[in-house]
């Protein structure tokens, strides 16, 4: 890694921004009543999103080094065993680098297809793990699948935007994403 | 220059590697790391919390005069009669301790109460918690019982630095002695029957045949005191229907807990007073 090369912190940076407006929205769907007098309880779980530019235009090392941080990011607020995240997002991290050569990985329309695949991923994984806690697992799945369901829907929304915002902060910052070379505005 | 097929799989190799070192990093080093990214996030959820409070403070600043004048009579009348019902309970605390000197008893467990603000909500199908304002600056402790003015909240699970994390009694990792009004014998209580769209629900298991419950005729469920965690006689939601269990011994059935934890913006800790009991 080349003295003071921040790309990997740019990219956290822009990840923890993102992961703090999940929350904040969370945090208010949680509390939307229906006239019924009921919750919507609905959760929106955006992990895929948080992989996918570090894994599709960021340099190896830097990308992974985003990810693993945004990892540790997500585990240390989360009630998981401390690492899950971390192998969760790492593996995803590891096909996209594995596979990225062979597609138009700076359009934004592939971004999209494989944010929305990594946080399906993510999301069943997730699932798999944390269902057996639950005393009638069935009915679980019912409310994850909607969950799944909004989470998808704002992924496909958003990801055009936090594409487009990472692209804007490395161009503030003067600095190709791949090479880190210094790129005239 | 290594060949291409290893090229390829670098990034497997990569992460083999970095989970092998995780998989051996001493518990100390993986804790210390967890409060380190937790505190790092922290700022966020209580930064946006007080921000919210501003926004109250400066809806309720237009608000006629006469509705503030009437919310303020209002609150004197319940002033007023808390003011009785503290009398009451003083009485009723120096009999407790009368009692307990006369037939040799051990105390109840003592606790401080501490208000704090709720900064985030965090209600998945996963594990449903609450972020609150206050942590180790106020002596909260892992495992204090959290409650508000419909019964149990949850338990405190996490503390730091100036937050802490409560598990909510409607998450499925929350597990609860309790019993059914009017009853000593304990049953099991656990969160966990987060539909979308419906009240939030629990689960009780272990209970006695003789106890019967309808949606017509629910019973109330409380805590039971066992374990010296949750003082005796909180209000945990109320059984709407039992049925027998698999094997025969027991009743298993739902528990309807109140709808207002949902949107809760202030809580009660009770911190131990005496925590090494």
């Amino acid at each position: 890694m080349p003295h003071r090369d921040y790309r990997w912190l740019l990219v956290v940076s822009c990840n923890l921004a993102l992961w703090w407006l999940t929350g904040l929205a969370n945090h208010f769907l949680g509390a939307v009543s229906l006239p019924g007098g009921h919750y919507l309880s609905v959760h929106l779980y955006l992990g895929g999103l948080l992989v996918t530019y570090a894994a599709l235009r960021l340099d190896a090392r830097h990308g992974l080094v985003a990810t693993l941080f945004t990892a540790l990011l997500c585990d240390a607020a989360t009630p998981v065993p401390f690492g899950t995240s971390l192998a969760l997002f790492g593996l995803v991290h590891a096909f996209l680098l594995y596979g990225r050569q062979r597609f138009p990985r700076e359009e934004v329309v592939f971004g999209t297809v494989v944010a929305l695949l990594a946080n399906l991923f993510l999301f069943l994984a997730l699932s798999f793990l944390l269902v057996g806690d639950n005393p009638r697992p069935g009915e679980a799945w019912l409310r994850l699948f909607l969950d799944l369901g909004a989470s998808q829907l704002v992924v496909a929304l958003a990801t055009p935007w936090f594409l487009a915002l990472q692209e804007c902060v490395f161009g503030l910052a003067r600095l190709h994403p791949e090479t880190g070379r210094q790129i005239a505005l | 220059m290594l060949p291409k097929r290893f090229d390829q799989t670098r990034p497997f190799a990569t992460l083999g590697l970095i989970l092998l070192v995780w998989l051996f990093l001493p518990l100390l080093v993986k804790s210390f790391t967890r409060v380190t990214f937790f505190e790092l996030q922290a700022p966020f959820a209580a930064a946006q919390s007080y921000v919210q409070d501003l926004q109250e403070f400066w809806a309720l600043r237009v608000r006629p005069r006469n509705e503030l004048i009437e919310a303020g009579r209002d609150l004197a009348r319940l002033n007023a009669s808390y003011e009785l019902r503290l009398q009451e309970a003083e009485q009723l605390k120096a009999e407790i301790l009368r009692l307990e000197n006369l037939l040799k008893l051990s105390p109840l467990p003592a606790f401080r109460f501490e208000p704090a603000r709720v900064a985030r909500r965090d209600f998945t199908g996963w594990w449903q918690r609450l972020v609150i304002r206050k942590g180790e600056n106020y002596g909260l402790t892992v495992g204090a019982p959290v409650v508000f003015s419909g019964g149990v909240v949850g338990r405190v699970s996490e503390v730091y630095s100036y937050t802490a994390v409560v598990d909510l009694i409607t998450s499925p990792t929350f597990r609860l002695a309790a019993s059914a009004t009017g009853d000593t014998r304990p049953v099991s209580y656990q969160g966990g029957l987060n539909d979308s769209f419906k009240p939030p629900r629990g689960t009780v298991e272990f209970v006695p045949l003789d106890i019967y419950a309808a949606p017509g005729a629910t019973r109330r469920l409380v805590t039971s005191g066992l374990g010296g965690v949750f003082p005796p006689g909180l209000f945990i939601g109320e059984i709407t229907s039992l049925e027998p269990s698999t094997d025969g011994l027991f009743k298993t059935g739902e528990v309807r807990l109140d709808e207002r934890l949902g949107d809760l913006t202030e809580v009660t800790v009770l911190v131990p007073l005496n925590p090494q009991e």
